[in-house]
């Protein structure tokens, strides 16, 4: 009797033990767990979201825009020729280990990213790290990088020279792999560091639970005034309907990595708000020109007015998806609002269809050697944020094409495979995308289209094309490089060289408590200007 | 006996080295390169090579082989791709929680799964007997996945008396000495933290144990009528003994022999189990940590996890048996 007593009590008090309050925290539901917490080795979302908050760069995104604001410098100035830059650094500011934060501390961070002899560049690497971003941001490690010299002029003054003008230099700089370390605890922590960071930002890092959670706590002394909550704690929920669970029944305050259908449930929740992160991600369909079809314009044209986009985007993006109309989302100072997309229409493409040879419809291809094979069409086996649920779409797109006599079949492969295929210039016609990593244009436009005929490209070769990004990405004035992406992109739509099919702007879920959350495209958002009511 | 044991433990050789061909196999088995797949979308060739000789897929297969065992029987599962930790250590850190939640599963399976057999079978096609069915039934074809959300959706979100994942609360300022937390908040009397804990398990080990929990109740309920309709059965009876004494002294320690076997065999499941219970509760255990890990292309660490389950599973299934024979004097292995 006593036992089942004992018992009964027990299950009672397990199951209605309160839930302890959570005021001065902030619980942010991320969608895994971090690779690990050092910038200047990652390269993904979930780890860049944290170490956003312990560290600062020079300088920063402003807002939710991806034009750059003083960070740990306060002003600079570059050489008229656009080779030499002056940075000021901020002064008073202390890395969370009490060493200060002066240029010399700059200069050493630098050259770690920089010269693949220093000693904590090279233990990285050893132990299999790469400093991807440094390589592909400023051309690479040593004598091959653009940067040619950066040197401490004074104790709070930086100067760095270049090799040639880069124009995206401070979008680069803005960078969360660009956040600066502390010296001391890289050299005491070494490849460790990731997990153990010290840097000069809002929060301090304070302990990491494998599989579970990341603690940081504010930093009071914080430069840009103190955060306006005690601690952040980041969990790492997998699952999407469970992440979104654990948000209604007040586990969490915050999640990404909503899925589109989920969207509309949280729009009903009173108790919950939706926010939307610039879009900074475009999904394309791509031709292969060694494709004797592609080759004629007329059939590429005829693909750009068979494809119902605004039906897509309303139908499969659970609303936040805009329609595509050129490869820079609009988010971007590059994007050209003059440009007019081809509109849907059915009858037209079929006039051009027919004008091309093809009255009775495309349904097989030929090939480089004249031989005919069927027409398929490649689908991503994944979901991306450009293309959420690439499978349904591109049903919907193959519905439109055939309606206008394109027959495909519709194929996929394992992810590896697929984008394998790509790369050696496989696929016949595909689907993939892009998402921003700085907020250049040169970021979107560039990699793409600098190479003509590259097989990754499916072998798209428009030398002018490339000659107008390469000349945007020398040029020192922005208003000039403005002018020069949007003449890209015209360029690019008149030749139908690729069909930008959506942008999507991934929703973040909030509870109605949290106030000064602000989405940034980049997805790397501060957390120090968010308060919890 | 002693014979029988040797010769059963040998046997375990060839099935290890079976399943470490199969392990190492299926990096290759997989399409596609593995590096290309780590790198993604802004794989570059030089970057693919680079990766390539990291992970000595430029070698010939045979010597990957010979490499990989001869780590592996050192006790090196090798490190984390993607963190590069070591592994084995990363394994063993996350083991506890895996261990915690199966053993809470199979003791609710095990305590609720006989009585519900037993009776079952005394209380033959009576209306007992026919929900005890239809819930057995009902509970082998449950997808956990379905009935992980399910659980957490009910009793976290809309009752909010549970919560809907996790081993402890956000916050919860905890050193545990063992990563056994329940253990060590019981050794450290710890009581805030053991209701916590218990809080937090209740959801995954009832998810994680309903299929085991309905097959312990069918082959209880099978294997006690067998039982139930032998002759000394009816002697028993026919003494006078209660119907108690009957079927709990007499029938029941007959019965649960086969029952034992299918528990021994139900810790691969639970395992298996694991990794979905675990990923829909965040449960951080070994089975979200393979989840992880298949995701991101961690190939080191889904070989090295695969090895170790199939190590833990080999050696339950070798236990069984030995204990089978153990508590069965009647069997004889010649």
């Amino acid at each position: 009797m006593r036992l089942s007593r004992l018992a009964l009590l027990l299950v009672v008090g397990v199951c209605f033990t309160p839930m302890p309050a959570l005021a001065q925290t902030f619980v942010f539901g991320a969608q895994g767990e971090p690779v690990q917490l050092d910038p200047a080795v990652i390269t993904d979302g979930i780890s860049s979201r944290i170490t956003r908050q312990i560290f600062d760069g020079l300088v920063r995104y402003r807002g939710s825009t991806t034009e750059v604001e003083p960070a740990l410098a306060e002003k600079w100035e570059v050489s008229r020729d656009g080779r030499v830059w002056t940075f000021q650094l901020r002064r008073n500011v202390k890395f969370h280990d009490d060493t200060p934060l002066d240029a010399a501390a700059v200069v050493w961070n630098f050259e770690r990213w920089w010269k693949s002899g220093h000693a904590q560049h090279e233990n990285q690497v050893k132990a299999g790290q790469t400093f991807e971003y440094w390589e592909a941001q400023f051309g690479g490690f040593d004598d091959k990088s653009v940067v040619t010299k950066v040197e401490a002029v004074g104790t709070h003054t930086l100067r760095i020279t270049l090799k040639d003008p880069q124009a995206p230099f401070l979008a680069n700089l803005a960078m969360f792999v660009f956040d600066i370390a502390s010296p001391r605890a890289v050299e005491t922590s070494g490849t460790e560091f990731g997990k153990r960071p010290v840097g000069t930002g809002a929060f301090k890092f304070v302990e990491w639970k494998p599989n579970q959670e990341v603690i940081l706590e504010a930093n009071p002394d914080y430069w840009g005034g103190k955060p306006k909550v005690k601690r952040v704690v980041v969990r790492n929920i997998k699952d999407n309907s469970q992440r979104l669970g654990a948000l209604k029944a007040g586990e969490i305050h915050a999640m990404e990595g909503l899925n589109p259908d989920d969207v509309a449930v949280v729009k009903r929740d009173s108790s919950l708000q939706l926010l939307l992160r610039p879009t900074n991600t475009t999904g394309y369909i791509a031709f292969n020109y060694k494709v004797k079809e592609f080759q004629d314009k007329r059939v590429r044209h005829a693909f750009a007015h068979a494809i119902n986009k605004k039906a897509i985007v309303d139908a499969l993006y659970g609303g936040t998806g805009l329609v595509a109309t050129q490869f820079q989302p609009p988010s971007l100072w590059g994007y050209n609002r003059e440009l007019r997309d081809f509109e849907y229409s059915p009858a037209k493409a079929q006039e051009l269809l027919r004008q091309a040879g093809f009255a009775q419809g495309l349904s097989d291809i030929t090939g480089e050697d004249g031989k005919k094979e069927p027409l398929i069409f490649w689908y991503m086996s994944r979901s991306r944020p450009y293309f959420p649920n690439p499978k349904e779409i591109a049903e919907a797109m193959a519905a439109d094409l055939a309606k206008v006599g394109i027959k495909v079949e519709l194929q996929t492969a394992e992810w590896a495979v697929y984008l394998d295929k790509r790369k050696n210039g496989q696929l016949s016609l595909y689907m993939l995308g892009w998402t921003g990593d700085n907020g250049d244009p040169d970021n979107f436009l560039c990699y793409f289209f600098c190479q003509p005929g590259a097989s990754r490209e499916g072998f798209y070769a428009n030398p002018a094309l490339a000659d107008v990004l390469l000349r945007a990405q020398k040029a020192v004035s922005q208003v000039e490089r403005a002018r020069l992406y949007r003449q890209a992109e015209q360029m690019l739509h008149d030749d139908v060289g690729r069909l930008f099919i959506a942008n999507n702007q991934p929703p973040l879920a909030f509870s109605k408590r949290v106030k000064g959350y602000v989405p940034h495209p980049t997805g790397s958002e501060y957390f120090h200007t968010v308060e919890v009511q | 006996m002693r014979r029988y044991a040797i010769q059963r433990s040998l046997t375990v050789i060839p099935v290890l080295l079976g399943v470490s061909v199969l392990v190492f196999g299926f990096i290759h088995l997989i399409p596609g390169d593995p590096a290309l797949t780590m790198l993604g979308e802004r794989a570059t060739p030089e970057k693919v090579t680079e990766v390539r000789a990291r992970l000595g897929l430029d070698r010939p297969i045979w010597q990957q082989y010979g490499i990989y065992i001869g780590r592996v029987v050192r006790g090196d599962l090798g490190v984390s791709i993607v963190r590069g930790d070591p592994v084995l250590a990363d394994l063993l850190r996350r083991f506890p929680a895996t261990v915690e939640l199966a053993t809470a599963a199979i003791v609710l399976a095990v305590a609720l799964g006989i009585p519900i057999g037993v009776a079952s079978a005394v209380w033959r096609n009576s209306i007992v007997d026919s929900l005890a069915r239809l819930w057995a039934l009902t509970g082998v074809s449950m997808p956990i996945f379905w009935l992980g959300l399910m659980l957490a959706w009910f009793f976290g979100v809309e009752l909010r008396v549970l919560p809907t994942g996790f081993r402890l609360d956000t916050g919860t300022t905890f050193a545990p000495w063992t990563n056994f937390v329940i253990l060590d908040a019981t050794l450290q009397g710890n009581w805030p933290v053991l209701a916590d804990a218990l809080r937090h398990l209740v959801l995954p080990a009832a998810a994680l144990a309903t299929i085991p929990l309905a097959i312990i109740a069918r082959m209880t309920r099978a294997s006690m009528l067998e039982v139930l309709s032998r002759e000394y059965i009816r002697t028993a009876e026919a003494k006078g003994l209660s119907q108690a004494a009957v079927v709990l002294r007499h029938a029941l320690r007959n019965a649960l022999l086969p029952v034992l076997t299918v528990v021994g065999l139900q810790v691969g499941h639970l395992l298996a189990g694991a990794i979905l219970t675990e990923t829909i509760f965040s449960w951080p255990g070994i089975g979200l940590w393979v989840y992880e890990s298949i995701e991101s292309r961690d190939y080191a660490i889904v070989q090295g996890a695969s090895l170790f389950i199939a190590v833990i599973v080999v050696g339950v299934n070798l236990m069984t048996d030995l204990l089978y024979a153990a508590v069965d004097p009647r069997i004889k292995y010649d």
